[in-house]
């Protein structure tokens, strides 16, 4: 008999991907003057991007770092957790979103951009993001436990 | 003159039939100030959602070659009104009193005429 071992198409982190791919699309229909979005994980790893132009490894391993340096300015203020990171250039914004307990959604937007309007839909979205890869790292064990299903 | 928040909570308290009313930067779509509002009516999401009817109001007028300026914006609902007032005086440019009122128990006409002098006497 021949056995061939297939992660669940359902579940795991490929699927995952789509949503938050998905997530991220529908959040620049949403908003004007958003150029891009990347999720990126606490150890600026990428995990999703819709980026038009412009580097996901290099905007994912400055929100890691980015990050890193407002956790402790919020905790040495004794403001608590961090919640959001806005950086005002002179031609754009960026603002970092924590999204769940390992991920971080970085929004890219032109200076023109409704900040407030870009708050609402990110705050929304960064909760969803958060959601989804908090399930998938806690349902996807060690490469070797996959689930498998036989044939 | 009156601060902020004094002119917020006279526009509340003084106007007949206000749900909420809001000051709004609509260069960046944030409210400096809110009073009022609740579940039913997020100030925060208004302030947002009437900034794009400012900037979308203010991007018609310059493809008319309108050479004015927006005094005020009303938009009725059917339960509703909702007043847009830009900010004339110097230094506050960029900014506007948002008003919504319950259109039962509210005077138009005379919430618009306060709605005036409030702005007036705003000081930023």
């Amino acid at each position: 008999m021949r056995r061939v071992l297939r992660a669940r198409p359902e579940r795991g982190l490929p699927v995952v991907e789509a949503a938050l791919g998905e997530e991220l699309r529908r959040l620049r229909a949403r908003v004007p003057s958003l150029t891009g979005s990347v999720v990126a994980a606490s150890d600026g790893l990428v995990l999703a991007r819709d980026l038009a132009t412009g580097d996901a490894d290099g905007t994912a391993a400055l929100t890691a770092a980015a990050m890193g340096v407002a956790v402790r300015m919020s905790d040495d203020a004794g403001h608590g957790a961090l919640r959001e990171l806005l950086v005002h250039g002179e031609d754009g914004y960026v603002a970092c979103y924590r999204a769940g307990s390992a991920a971080v959604l970085t929004v890219l937007a032109q200076a023109r951009i409704n900040v407030g309007r870009l708050h609402l839909e990110s705050r929304a979205a960064s909760g969803r993001i958060g959601r989804l890869v908090d399930v998938a790292t806690r349902d996807t064990p060690a490469p070797l436990r996959l689930p498998y299903r036989q044939r | 003159m009156a601060n902020v928040e004094a002119a917020l909570k006279e526009a509340m308290t003084g106007i007949e039939g206000s749900l909420g009313v809001a000051l709004v930067d609509y260069t960046s779509g944030m409210a400096l100030g809110t009073v009022g509002g609740g579940k039913d009516l997020d100030l925060t999401v208004a302030a947002a959602g009437n900034t794009d009817v400012v900037r979308a109001k203010v991007r018609t007028m310059e493809m008319l070659g309108l050479k004015d300026e927006i005094e005020d914006i009303l938009i009725s609902l059917d339960t509703q009104y909702h007043l847009i007032r830009l900010m004339k005086a110097r230094g506050s440019k960029g900014l506007f009193l948002y008003l919504a009122l319950d259109k039962t128990r509210a005077n138009l006409a005379m919430a618009r005429h306060q709605l005036r002098s409030i702005e007036g006497d705003l000081e930023i």
